[in-house]
């Protein structure tokens, strides 16, 4: 056991995995010898070389074009978006090239990669430095798109995402960084790609919530216990191919569900689960499937005030739940 | 002696190819033309859906610049690459199938008439976005060099694909690291209805190397032995870690940007002259000069290729689509099966 942080485990997992198969390689801007701009890749460029920890010139439709091209042939590429907010240029090569290939070659060939995405916001990051973009993905049939909220997740999935044969978005919360640790095993894990984990087991409410959010549920169900509140809290980890009977399991249990999505929340991916639990869970709910978004504006204002004011939090989660617990 | 006749021979030392060669590619070329007008007629007929992206009168440039490669080098094409195909060594009957969306096309009829990939002969099968595949094909050179292997990558575009920020990214990178890939620039003077003046403030496409730190070179794109040696020199320079070579190929499409445009755009003299310079006459020209093409070896070349192209024609009228059912398969790998969903109602059905 070793204690380790978000990031820790995320270089591990890249280390680990470069070790384990010469086909991985990582390529980004500034992920060499300055060790990337969080230090996710530190120490990295010493360990496996230049070619094999590629600094980038500021090009991310190459960035991820040119590891769909590598993938094609043969390598495992991890290449880093240095902030989700810039992945824009490179929306081409992952729509269109990443996502289709095995499509549109009738499975003959394929792209496993794993973009990683750093991103998110209550960083002060203002509104170029703290989006998440993870909708976009979330609707493009062909990706992986994968938001761990704790170290062991960020390694086991970052771990199964190398190892599988699909392309992978992998955001990483940029909040989660620093401030969380972990005991992580010695030994080499992995995490399941397409399964949820149920954070915390409860009968009144179930909470479903990705990456940040989890994190802020949790305090809000520190609050809601006390005034004798259960909820069970489903962290999705997988958002595409999104975990349904998890959620729908503890809706069966719970009749009364809260979803928490820190980006704005028209066409985000809340929306879509509310809409699959109102189609197929209908029978089972005693009160409206409710929400707890970022606002319908640009994500993410700068000012401290606005940026407070924008973000879902644990008032605001614990007012929805009073909310709910009326019906 | 016949004074005319000395002045007309030329030998093979001076073309500086081999007779074999100069066949093979002509076969290829002649191959190309004939089923590109085949595909054309069938259009018209009604034969096969969608639209039908015609390069005849560019054979030379496509021909010329595939024709040698090995199974494992890269193409990574756009849309008008028929001739590559051909020149790889993709089956006629594969591009057919493709052309028809049959369930025997490569892509099982999801992509697109035009979109030709075959893996076994290291071809990409190709997004629409202009200029998608040569930053792809410039990744598969990045791994080549990672792998210390001697494969090359081969990128496909016209003239227009150039303006595109992805195209640059790709070129640039190319450069820094000096990757094993050859950059053709089919430059039919046209980007659908917008001419090159509107495309860019250079003449030579071409040019555009020099930003990036490399060679490039502007070469008669009908001419299919020019078209030949140069692509297999930046070839070679490339497989043996010289780095990237941009070659712009003057040429010109005779037809529509696709079959459903009239081209109206363009004056009929600028056609006309260009068809005075068909690399079919202009490589039958040489070969005659060379006694390679004997009375007759045209008529029956012809005849043979033509057969082949019918026999293609027929297997894939005679193919079914592929069942709706298909569609589901290839989204992600056997791991993550799609959820179906006919109805797009959700719930039990
Ligand atoms: C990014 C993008 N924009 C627009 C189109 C539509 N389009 C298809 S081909 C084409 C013109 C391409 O011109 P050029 O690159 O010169 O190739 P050519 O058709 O002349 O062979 C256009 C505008 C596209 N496929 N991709
Ligand atoms: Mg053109």
């Amino acid at each position: 056991m070793k204690t380790t942080t978000f990031i820790e485990a995320i270089t591990e997992a890249m280390a680990e995995e470069m070790a384990r198969d010469e086909r991985v390689f990582l390529i980004g801007e500034d992920i060499g010898l300055y060790g990337g701009v969080f230090k996710a890749t530190k120490g990295l460029i010493e360990r496996f070389g230049a070619e094999r920890v590629i600094d980038s010139p500021i090009s991310e439709a190459y960035i991820v074009g040119g590891c769909v091209g590598a993938a094609l042939v043969g390598m495992r590429p991890i290449p880093e978006i240095q902030f989700a907010d810039f992945i824009t240029p490179a929306m081409d090569q992952i729509i269109q090239q990443a996502a289709k290939i095995r499509y549109r070659s009738g499975g003959a060939w394929t792209c496993p990669m794993t973009i990683r995405v750093c991103c998110g916001g209550e960083v002060g990051g203002g509104l170029y430095h703290s989006q998440l973009n993870e909708q976009w993905f979330f609707s493009q049939p062909g990706l992986i798109v994968l938001f761990p909220s704790t170290p062991y997740d960020a390694k086991g999935l970052l771990k199964s995402a190398v190892r599988g044969d699909d392309p992978v978005i992998f955001f990483e919360h940029k909040r989660l960084y620093r401030s969380l640790k972990e005991d992580l095993p010695d030994e080499d894990f992995t995490v399941p790609i397409g399964k949820a984990a149920i954070r915390k087991i409860g009968k009144d409410i179930t909470i479903v919530a990705y990456g940040l959010m989890c994190h802020k549920a949790l305090e809000a169900i520190n609050v809601l216990e006390k005034d004798g509140i259960s909820v069970e809290l489903i962290d999705m980890r997988t958002l595409l191919p999104w975990d349904r009977e998890t959620i729908f399991e503890s809706i069966k249990k719970t009749s009364k569900v809260i979803l928490i999505q820190e980006n704005s929340k028209t066409g985000g991916v809340m929306a879509e689960i509310a809409a699959s639990i109102s189609e197929e869970m209908f029978d089972y709910l005693d009160a409206p499937v409710t929400r707890v978004c970022g606002l319908d504006i640009p994500m993410l204002p700068f000012a401290p005030p606005m940026e407070h004011f924008f973000l879902p939090n644990a008032e605001k989660i614990t007012r929805a739940a009073k909310k709910v617990m009326e019906y | 002696m016949d004074t005319d006749q000395s002045k007309n021979k030329v030998s093979l030392k001076e073309v500086g190819l081999s007779a074999d060669v100069l066949m093979g590619l002509y076969t290829c070329l002649l191959k190309t033309r004939q089923l590109d007008e085949k595909l054309r007629r069938l259009f018209r007929q009604g034969r096969f859906a969608g639209t039908y992206f015609s390069a005849v009168g560019q054979e030379a440039t496509t021909v010329g610049s595939a024709y040698g490669l090995r199974d494992d080098d890269i193409i990574g094409p756009s849309h008008r690459e028929i001739g590559a195909m051909v020149a790889k060594g993709v089956p006629l009957s594969v591009i057919v199938a493709q052309v028809y969306a049959r369930s025997s096309s490569p892509d099982k009829g999801k992509s697109h008439p035009c979109h030709y990939g075959y893996r076994p002969k290291g071809i990409i099968n190709p997004s629409s976005t202009v200029a998608g595949q040569t930053v792809v094909a410039t990744g598969c050179a990045m791994a080549f060099k990672i792998q210390k292997k001697d494969n090359i990558a081969l990128a496909y575009f016209g003239e227009g694909a150039t303006a595109r920020g992805g195209w640059h990214e790709a070129l640039n990178f190319a450069g820094i690291h000096k990757l094993p890939i050859v950059y053709i620039c089919e430059n039919n003077l046209w980007a659908e209805s917008v001419p090159a003046s509107l495309e860019a403030g250079i003449e030579h496409f071409a040019d555009r190397s020099k930003a990036y730190g490399f060679q490039g070179i502007t070469i008669d794109g009908n001419d299919l032995v020019v078209v030949h040696k140069a692509a297999s020199e930046a070839i070679a320079k490339a497989r043996s870690g010289g780095g990237p070579t941009l070659i712009e190929c003057l040429t010109y499409r005779w037809y529509g940007h696709s079959e459903i445009d009239p081209a109206n755009y363009r004056r009929s003299e600028e056609l006309e002259e260009w068809k005075k310079k068909d690399p079919i006459l202009g490589t039958e020209k040489l070969l005659t000069k060379l006694g390679l093409l004997a009375t007759g070896k045209r008529e029956a070349l012809v005849e043979q290729v033509n057969q082949e192209i019918e026999e293609a024609v027929k297997t894939a009228e005679a193919t079914k689509y592929a069942e709706p059912e298909e569609a589901y398969n290839d989204v992600y790998s056997d791991k993550f099966p799609v959820r179906r969903d006919e109805l797009g109602m959700g719930g039990k059905q």
